[in-house]
């Protein structure tokens, strides 16, 4: 049975789901209604039986490797492999496209007859099977085709809301971004196939020791760059903050906590699958990206107040996260030390998944916040409590797992990243051992910074009273909605409880992985999900539930003896200074992280902007109203992006002169062109 | 005797190509492109006497039925409908033209065509007349403002790659050839057509009109 599932037939059938799907999503474009329940039956049916089949390949222990159309061409046959990391990754698409498509079914009504439901449907498909075959074309030429259907497919989604400019806007600087990023890994891949004279991801394994290491710096380097680009990895993530939050919200999830993660396992495959040894320094700037990137990331979250925003900037910090897990993999690779370094590889996995499931149900939990109260704005929320309490229940869980609160799952995963990191700290004397402490104190800060951060996201959205209309009037969401978010919301706390047993999965997955496969396993996994880490520390989540519940039913217990003892209850009204109590007098999204952000002005730039309005404008006595505005510099568009943009303008505006709009210009160019192209075929 | 019918007609070929840049006549262009077109013909037919593959003589018949009858005849409408008589524009004046046109000669028999050449050395002295043509014809269309020198310098540039073709024996299928002229015909149409366009927008035939659809 589950061999039956865990082959070539099982896989077609996961793509045929969603190739059904699209087509049929596009037949019925012209009744939302049905276009809807068509896209999200087989949604859910596809993205079940993707779990089903990723389950299988791990129970089996089998790769699956085959061709459908072998040698098309000289450079391409459609072939895959299907191996427990491709499994995994699987699994986490599966999952979250599941769980998103169930919300999806209720959130899309509100579309109905403003932009086409089929048209969503169909590029929704196409979205989840691009990442589907992402994970598992072995073929460099095939990943880039498949590549290119999921780029393409998020960039039409993030652009489905086109009335509102903003989208576009950001949809054309995704568009341009994943672009620039395929580029790169093209040069890539071109660099393996003339080493290797393969575009064959089996063949290119087979040879990659061929490959100089000059190539191979500049491999690693191309690649980097160009899966960081999708990864959202700082300073290449300026697409990411505009592009997720404007997609629907389901898509959001899915972009945010799925689709930045296949650049994370192309690295893995090729750092650690593909090339089996790596130099020092590739671990090294893997480490150091990964701090900046996980510090600037919260920090600019802290900053913002559009929720999607803010969630899309925690998207880079825990990429920054997860690049730290690899990044100390990758040097304890490099030093030889398999064993630590398979503990980096399961951290970052870990937290890959969790991320993935807590990030999804944030976004989620944002979308239908949205939905209620028609805007995004943090500041123009409040009181969301009452008037949502399941959404405010389900953000609350996604906060409290970003935030690394036990006894969520991401807690664990961080934790596991600690625990490499401090192995880093422990294991080396040289330089190295700095570039450790600095990240472990990095992902310390970060993870402080996320947990104020989302203080003032859960304060500011459901907490005090409603500051506009749109928030007094909001209603809870409907079914489709709650499902959604309730089924990642336990997904949150499961895989916290059960983090022991994923452990020992991550274990195996990592053990099929070239570079780790004789690593000894420094990881235990004792009875009742105790997590040990080479006699160092262990961590058991059961126990900590246990020790939270209890602490919590102690404290209620407690206090409500001291404070109703020998009391006598009284109930009036609240004194408050003779004035009624205002949504003004809250302390707004901005005004809780000014404070922090004063702290880190150095690096954020912040500048204020205060304005006064009086009662009479000629006296200038009473004030009206203050309000106080803080902006922060693009630093990386003011300082990177900008100057490079104005150079190619400024390049564009020279090449203009030669688009003379004279014919006879244009021919005489093309004659040049055929006597030089003739001139150097005859010289070299 | 079959080479210096050849060589003959690939002269006339060359001959007409540098004359185009010297006439100002839109009639005599005309002309000049019928008499290329009718050497074009006579070295296909040349072509079937050598190999007597009926399909040959059958595209023979074809060339000549489309270039030196249909196009000449649809550009002399053209001339007679807009009463054009000269057209006289170009870049480059006569004596700087015609040192142009012996730099491309120049520049087809040196080294940088040897590769072509090579293809066939018993035709190569005709080979290299074939290549001069085709650079020749191209700076007949930059050289020239008027659309009617500049369909007719495209139509000469075609020529060129057909005696190339023949020449180097790299013709093609005789289904190819016919294709080939099938495209010719409606191009001719089509460009004709075009250049009407253009006149009775811009009231000029000259392509540099043109500048004004330009964002400014």
């Amino acid at each position: 049975m589950i061999a039956s599932i865990a082959s070539q037939g099982g896989f077609l059938l996961l793509l045929s789901f969603f190739a059904a799907g699209a087509l049929g999503a596009l037949a019925f474009r012209k009744n939302d209604a049905l276009a809807n329940f068509w896209s999200s039956a087989f949604a859910v049916g596809g993205s079940l039986w993707g779990i089903i089949f990723a389950l299988s390949i791990f129970i089996s222990g089998t790769t699956l490797s085959f061709h459908i159309a072998a040698a098309l061409s000289p450079f391409l046959s459609i072939s895959f492999a299907v191996g427990a990391l491709s499994a995994f990754f699987i699994f986490i698409i599966s999952l979250v496209a599941l769980f998103a498509s169930i919300y999806g079914i209720g959130y899309v009504k509100h579309y109905y007859k403003k932009y086409t439901i089929g048209t969503l449907g169909f590029f929704y498909h196409f979205f989840i099977a691009g990442m589907l075959m992402v994970v598992t074309a072995s073929n460099a030429i095939l990943f880039l085709i498949v590549w290119e259907i999921m780029s393409l497919a998020s960039y039409f989604l993030v652009i489905y809301d086109r009335n509102d400019p903003k989208n576009i806007k950001a949809g054309s600087l995704y568009f341009i971004m994943t672009h620039i990023g395929t580029a790169f890994i093209m040069l890539a891949f071109l660099l393996l196939y003339r080493y290797t004279g393969s575009f064959d991801f089996g063949v290119i394994k087979a040879n990659s020791a061929a490959i100089p290491m000059f190539a191979k710096n500049m491999i690693f380097i191309f690649s980097f760059i160009g899966f960081g680009m999708k990864a959202g990895i700082i300073p290449l993530h300026i697409w990411l903050p505009d592009a997720h939050p404007a997609a629907p919200s389901h898509v959001s999830a899915l972009m945010s906590g799925v689709m930045i993660k296949t650049g994370i396992f192309m690295m893995i495959k090729l750092f650690f699958d593909v090339f089996t040894t790596a130099p020092l320094w590739w671990g090294v700037a893997i480490l150091v990206i990964g701090s900046v990137s996980a510090l600037l990331g919260v920090l600019y979250a802290l900053t913002e107040h559009d929720i999607k925003r803010l969630l899309a900037y925690h998207s880079i910090e825990n990429i920054g996260i997860i690049l730290l897990g690899i990044g100390s993999a990758l040097v304890f690779s490099s030093l030889g030390m398999p064993a630590l370094a398979a503990l980096g590889m399961i951290a970052a996995l870990f937290h890959t998944l969790n991320h993935a499931v807590f990030k999804s149900l944030l976004f989620l939990s944002a979308g239908s916040v949205i939905e209620g109260t028609r805007t995004r704005n943090i500041e123009e929320y409040g009181g969301l409590m009452k008037r949502m309490p399941e959404t405010a229940f389900f953000f609350l869980i996604g906060s409290m797992a970003i935030a690394a609160l036990p006894p969520f799952n991401g807690f664990f995963s961080e934790w596991l990243t600690f625990q490499s990191l401090f192995a880093g700290i422990y294991s080396f004397s040289s330089l190295v051992v700095w570039i450790f402490i600095l990240s472990a104190g990095t992902l310390a800060l970060t993870s402080g910074l996320a947990l104020a951060c989302f203080v003032k996201a859960f304060g500011a959205t459901f907490l005090a009273r409603p500051r506009s209309h749109e928030a007094a009037c909001a209603k809870e969401s409907g079914f489709s909605l709650q499902f959604g978010m309730a089924g990642l919301a336990l997904l949150s706390l499961v895989f916290g409880l059960f983090s022991g047993s994923i452990v020992s999965i991550l274990n195996a997955v990592v053990k099929n992985i070239s570079g780790l496969r004789d690593a000894a396993s420094i990881v235990a996994v004792h009875p009742a999900q105790t997590i040990a880490v080479n006699g160092f520390a262990s961590v058991s989540a059961p126990a900590l539930f246990a020790i939270i519940i209890l602490a919590l039913a102690l404290s209620v217990v407690a206090i409500k003896y001291l404070v109703n003892r020998k009391q006598n209850i009284k109930t009036g009204a609240t004194w408050d200074c003779g004035t009624d109590l205002t949504p003004r007098m809250e302390i707004t999204a901005t005004g809780f992280s000014r404070s922090i952000i004063m702290i880190f002005q150095g690096i954020l730039k912040p500048s204020f902007q205060t304005d006064i309005e009086y009662n009479d404008a000629s006296m200038r006595y009473v004030p009206k109203s203050r309000t106080a505005t803080m902006h922060l510099a693009d630093f990386y568009r003011v300082r990177f992006y900008d100057p490079i943009r104005f150079g190619f303008m400024k390049i564009s505006g020279y090449v203009k002169k030669i688009q003379s709009g004279n014919i006879n210009a244009y021919i005489l160019y093309m004659l040049i062109v055929l006597l030089a192209a003739l001139l150097s075929a005859s010289l070299f | 005797m079959a080479y210096n019918f050849l060589s003959f007609f690939v002269i006339i070929v060359f001959l007409t190509v540098v004359f185009l840049h010297v006439t100002r006549k839109n009639s005599m262009v005309i002309a000049l492109y019928a008499i290329q077109s009718a050497a074009i013909t006579l070295i296909l037919f040349g072509s079937f006497f050598e190999t007597h593959a009926v399909s040959l003589a059958m595209i023979a018949l074809l060339t000549f039925a489309v270039k030196v009858v249909f196009a000449p005849l649809f550009f002399t409408r053209l001339i007679k409908k807009h009463r054009l008589t000269f057209s006289a524009s170009t870049y480059l004046n006569v004596p700087l033209s015609l040192l142009a046109v012996a730099l491309l000669a120049a520049l087809a028999h040196s080294r940088i065509f040897a590769p072509l050449v090579a293809i066939m050395p018993d035709h190569a002295p005709m080979i290299t007349l074939a290549i001069a043509v085709m650079l020749i014809a191209f700076l007949l269309i930059i050289n020239r403002k008027g659309i009617l020198s500049q369909m007719v310098g495209i139509l000469s540039l075609e020529n060129g790659i057909v005696a190339f073709s023949v020449l180097s024996g790299l013709e093609q299928s005789p289904a190819l050839q016919a294709g080939i002229m099938f495209n010719l015909v409606i191009w001719v149409t089509i460009a004709s057509i075009f250049a009407s366009m253009i006149y009775r927008h811009f009231g000029s035939f000259e392509t540099t009109v043109m500048k004004h659809l330009k964002e400014e």
